[in-house]
């Protein structure tokens, strides 16, 4: 009887110094969530999209940047592809965004032309020595919408030539010092892959074409473009896919998959990192940040699989291509971020830049030419071999509509998936592909 | 009628025994299925109350030879679990709080105030039942966004308050109320935020704890409009800041249960409490 | 409506010194004032986003962006009514309804009657099938993935203790819908037990007697009593069951990102991906009008079918 009331006293008692406690902080989610003010629950609030290895070594830099800046960061990983995008935007148009994001270039065009995002000038990176010549130019100027520069990259990830080294050798493909024999053309490329398959693989080559239309796409982009320009002109609104390359494309795809049969004309990427994890295929096609999957993997000897990574060779066309990607770091747009925390934000990415050594151990080519240019990046084999596939790196089309994980790449690398599959030939799915992207030619840019 | 008699309670006794055969097959099939009802909570728990390592080498098993509550630690540990908790306590106490007083009081104006355009008035709240608001969330967003209250708590609890189902609870229980007993208070001078205040809302109890039970439920629950208007990673509610663990990290099954777990409680303790309010205020509403 | 005295002991000349006109206008000051804080928030959080939503369709917009864009008439809706993918988002909610209605509707009635047989322990059932509903979306999704994680999961391994080859769960457009009518018949069934388990406590207990001494089986009673009876509830239940459906996300959204491919994509997920993930407001305003207006069109349906009805009996 006398316990209840006492009881009821101490847990509002406790209720009140709780609140009270919250509401001490005035950047506490609490205090910002009930009266619309800036969050500020770390000196450094950063968006990123990278789990498994990438997400280790982002945590690592990440760290090293506390340790080094003496800024509090509060780190949020989150969902791949669409979902962060969205959630990106949406939060930037509730006017408290992240001080710090993760975006690929590709998916940069609509950030910018919408507004979301402040220029390298406007954030204040530029004073602070992150200028155009430092940068892989590339990626810099894919960094680029419109005349403005928007983001600072941090990497070039281009699709490019895995080998096993072993298979290579009994092909004969190697040279003195134990590399790949430079080849070009097509018929140097078909010839490679034979001599991989003659020399004892199950397949000559291979890459992840079902269900993986991303793959299927930058394997086309890769080879489409040594023969044309971007499919999509003027911001995604003219179709200029060039009907004779693609065909020729195709054509090529085919051949390897279907008609001489050196690649598996349906493989998933269980069925890819199954074979060449052991050795039983000659090259396989896929982006570098695959590397850390194959490092330090036993074959069915007991041996390990001895693989080198080398960029695409000109194919079709005289200049070698590489689809590529680039992660980059964005400062979403905040009317109330105050000056204090955009200085941080600045300390922030240059200290991620001055890391990017440790990004480069998923693989990608580091793109702040200070750590590309470092004794510590070149001993990082086989990271250094394709650096070039950086300079070559071909973009998705500046769209709003494209980019890594959209519909788009979706919608395209279905079609192509067919065409690997045979179940299509060449002059049909460029139809397929141009009715495709005449739907998203045809609706309305929200932005722009 | 004498001679039916035998007849009839020949017959009344044998279906009594199918009867009695019956309801027990009816028995047995209903617990059986209730049981198997209870399969993933309790899955789930016993999942969380594994260790890692057990549960990677044999995923499918009840039992375990050392449990741990670690999986508890560590996903409090990788998530602010405790801002989520807090951002949905005050979100859905608030919504309640407002809810419960601006539809009780819409409620007995339609139950005892004479005023022109009541018809209108009460024809337009029962239209609002039908009103889809889960397809309007773009509209709402560009609203909100307009208003400058996205990421805010008011985003979420502004358009909950208006809810025309709490309207139709509370104007059936006031009606019920003698007007003779408001006449009453009125010729002794009371004013009608008097009766509502001291004489109507301690007589309608039961649909203010139906109400607010139930709006605590349907907000504490909300995963659409919440995902749209909250992002940042702390002022999350418990169910959108959960649904980010959805094809993360698959490895992790223990913790990820762990958090199912603590993101169940709550409502759990709620409902196991009030079990009997909540039933009925379901079935006098029928809110969802 | 009208006031009564009846009950009144109180004297009626006493009402002399508040004249009528007084009274009325009393009447309609307190109850504007009364109904004000509802209305207002209704006008402008329910219709509000109705009237926004309408205007917004004939422009550009961009959903991220302060500002309408350019006015481009009819153009967003000829755009809508002409997209495959707009109709296939629309047929997937109507075929999640078409999958998951019957299910809901006439399991928990049967359950519901079978319960109701049993005096004791009905706390039991209540918590076992209500227990699902107060938990939110997202956590039953993470559990039921986990569930359906193929070969460790425990309904892949359910399907191999019975002999049977799990579907892939996640990957294949039937394995999908399989898996999202299953969760959502576990989360749901609930809801519309406890709505037939009250309105099966209205029917007195005589009414069983009788039937019995009468000699109609346990079988006989439910379907030529007890279900006539419960007419009006199931029809209320089936109304609620396909306006909820109707207005499926939060499953969809999260266990399958409305995939493989697109293939089960809802039509409220159609929205959100054009409106927020590609921006394009109009076009997604205008999509959420057809939405809205089929949704509206189902309820007013069942209200005038309703309404025939009650006006025959």
């Amino acid at each position: 009887m006398f316990g209840a009331p006492s009881r009821r006293d101490f847990l509002r008692l406790s209720g009140t110094l709780a609140v009270a406690g919250l509401a001490a902080g005035c950047g506490s989610p609490f205090v910002s969530s009930l009266t619309g003010s800036q969050p500020a629950t770390a000196d450094v609030i950063y968006w990123h999209l990278f789990g498994g290895g990438d997400g280790a070594n982002m945590a690592t830099m990440v760290q090293d940047v506390q340790r080094t800046s003496g800024l509090s960061v509060e780190a949020t990983l989150l969902s791949w592809g669409n979902p962060y995008y969205t959630k990106l935007a949406l939060a930037a148009s509730s006017g408290r965004p992240p001080d710090v994001a993760i975006s690929h270039l590709s998916r940069l065009p609509l950030l910018a032309e919408a507004g979301l995002i402040e220029s390298v000038d406007e954030a204040g990176l530029t004073d602070a020595g992150i200028t155009r010549d430092k940068f892989t130019p590339a990626a810099w100027s894919k960094a680029t919408v419109s005349g403005t520069t928007y983001a600072v990259p941090l990497d070039t990830h281009p699709f490019v030539m895995f080998y096993n080294r072993t298979l290579a050798d009994k092909a004969g493909l190697l040279d003195g010092s134990g590399r790949l024999k430079p080849m070009s053309g097509r018929q140097g490329f078909l010839d490679a892959i034979t001599a991989m398959k003659d020399a004892g693989g199950e397949y000559g080559a291979i890459s992840s074409n079902t269900a993986d239309p991303s793959t299927t796409w930058r394997f086309f982009l890769t080879l489409y473009s040594g023969l044309a320009g971007p499919v999509v002109e003027d911001q995604g609104t003219t179709i200029t896919l060039d009907r004779s390359a693609a065909e020729e494309t195709f054509a090529l795809m085919q051949e390897l998959t279907v008609g001489k049969k050196l690649m598996p004309s349906s493989a998933t990427i269980t069925t890819v990192s199954t074979l060449f994890g052991q050795g039983k295929v000659g090259f396989l096609f896929d982006g570098v940040w695959q590397i850390p999957t194959y490092r330090g993997i036993k074959l069915p000897s007991g041996d390990p699989l001895d693989f080198d990574v080398v960029p695409f060779p000109a194919i079709l066309g005289d200049q070698p291509r590489s689809y590529a990607d680039s992660h980059a770091l964005i400062i979403p747009r905040s009317g109330a971020r105050s000056e204090e925390r955009s200085r941080n934000a600045v300390t922030f990415v240059k200290g991620l830049l001055d890391d990017s050594a440790i990004w480069a151990d998923g693989g990608h080519v580091p793109a702040w030419l200070p750590t590309q240019q470092s004794k510590e990046f070149k001993a990082k084999k086989p990271q250094s071999n394709y650096v070039r596939a950086a300079f070559d790196a071909v973009y998705d089309p500046p769209a709003w509509y494209t980019g890594a994980g959209s519909d788009f790449q979706n919608s395209m690398g279905a079609v192509i998936t067919k065409v690997l599959a045979g179940q299509t030939t060449p002059g049909p799915a460029v139809d397929e592909m141009t009715a495709g992207l005449q739907t998203y030619a045809d609706a309305k840019p929200p932005v722009g | 009628m004498s001679a039916q008699a035998p007849t009839r309670n020949r017959r009344s006794v044998q279906a009594d025994a199918a009867g009695k055969a019956f309801n027990r097959l009816a028995a047995t099939c209903v617990v059986l299925f209730a049981l198997i009802w209870l399969v993933p909570f309790a899955w789930a728990l016993i999942t969380s109350l594994r260790p890692d390592n057990e549960i990677t080498a044999d995923p499918v098993n009840f039992w375990s030879s050392s449990w741990t509550l670690d999986a508890y630690t560590n996903a409090w540990s990788a998530n602010p679990i405790g801002w989520w908790y807090l951002n949905s306590f005050v979100i859905s106490t608030l919504s309640v709080l407002f809810t419960v007083v601006v539809c009780s009081m819409i409620g007995f104006a339609l139950a005892h105030l004479q005023f022109r355009g009541k018809r209108v008035v009460l024809a337009v709240v029962l239209a609002g039942i039908m009103l889809p608001m889960e397809s309007l969330v773009l509209p709402q967003f560009m609203q909100f966004r307009a208003l400058h209250l996205l990421g805010t708590y008011w985003a979420l609890i502004l358009p909950s308050i208006s809810a025309p189902v709490a309207v139709f609870v509370f104007h059936a229980f006031l009606k019920q109320i003698p007007s003779s007993l408001i006449e009453a208070a009125r010729i002794d001078g009371a004013s009608w935020w008097l009766i509502y205040r001291k004489i109507c809302m301690p007589l309608c109890r039961p649909a203010v704890s139906a109400v607010a039970i139930l709006t605590f439920i349907t907000t504490w629950n909300a995963f659409l409009w919440p995902l749209l208007v909250l992002t940042q990673t702390k002022s999350q509610t418990i169910p959108v800041g959960l649904s980010s663990l959805i094809g993360g990290s698959a490895i992790q099954f223990a913790e990820t249960m762990a958090s199912s777990v603590l993101g169940i409680l709550p409502l759990f303790a709620v409902f196991l409490v009030l079990q009997r309010q909540i039933v009925q205020g379901v079935a006098q509403t029928g809110i969802r | 409506m009208t006031t009564t005295t009846i009950t009144r002991a109180v004297p009626r000349s006493s009402d002399l010194e508040v004249p009528e006109r007084t009274t009325r206008s009393e009447h309609n000051r307190a109850g504007w004032l009364f109904a004000a804080p509802f209305l207002v928030l209704y006008v402008l959080f329910l219709i509000g986003p109705v009237l926004i939503g309408l205007l917004v369709s004939f422009f550009n917009t961009a959903t991220v962006v302060p500002g309408l864009g350019d006015w481009v008439g009819v153009d967003n809706y000829a755009e809508v009514l002409g997209s495959g993918d707009f109709w296939a988002s629309m047929w997937h909610s109507t075929l999640f309804t078409l999958l998951t209605t019957p299910l809901l509707v006439v399991l928990p009635l049967l359950f519901a009657m079978f319960a109701a047989r049993i005096s004791h322990n009905q706390w039991f059932f209540r918590l076992a099938f209500f227990a699902p509903y107060v938990v939110p979306s997202s956590i039953v999704c993470l559990i039921f993935a986990f569930m359906y994680t193929p070969e460790t999961g425990l309904i892949s391994h359910a399907f191999a203790w019975f002999g049977l080859t799990a579907p892939d769960f996640l990957g294949s457009v039937n394995g999908a819908w399989f898996s999202v009518v299953l969760l959502t018949l576990w989360w749901t069934f609930g809801f519309n037990f406890i709505l037939y388990i009250a309105a099966l406590q209205d029917i007195p207990e005589e009414l069983y007697e009788a039937a019995a001494m009468d000699g109609a089986s346990p079988l006989q009673q439910m379907r030529r009593l007890t279900i006539p009876l419960l007419r009006p509830t199931i029809s209320l239940v089936l109304l609620l069951q396909v306006l909820a459906s109707l207005k499926v996300f939060d499953q969809i959204y999260l266990l399958l990102q409305g995939g493989p491919d697109k293939a089960t994509r809802p039509a409220i997920e159609y929205i959100y991906d054009t409106g927020f993930t590609s921006y394009r407001g109009g076009y997604a305003a205008a999509a959420t009008m057809v939405y809205f207006l089929v949704l509206v069109l189902v309820a007013a349906t069942w209200a005038l079918l309703r309404r025939g009805r009650g006006a025959q009996a």
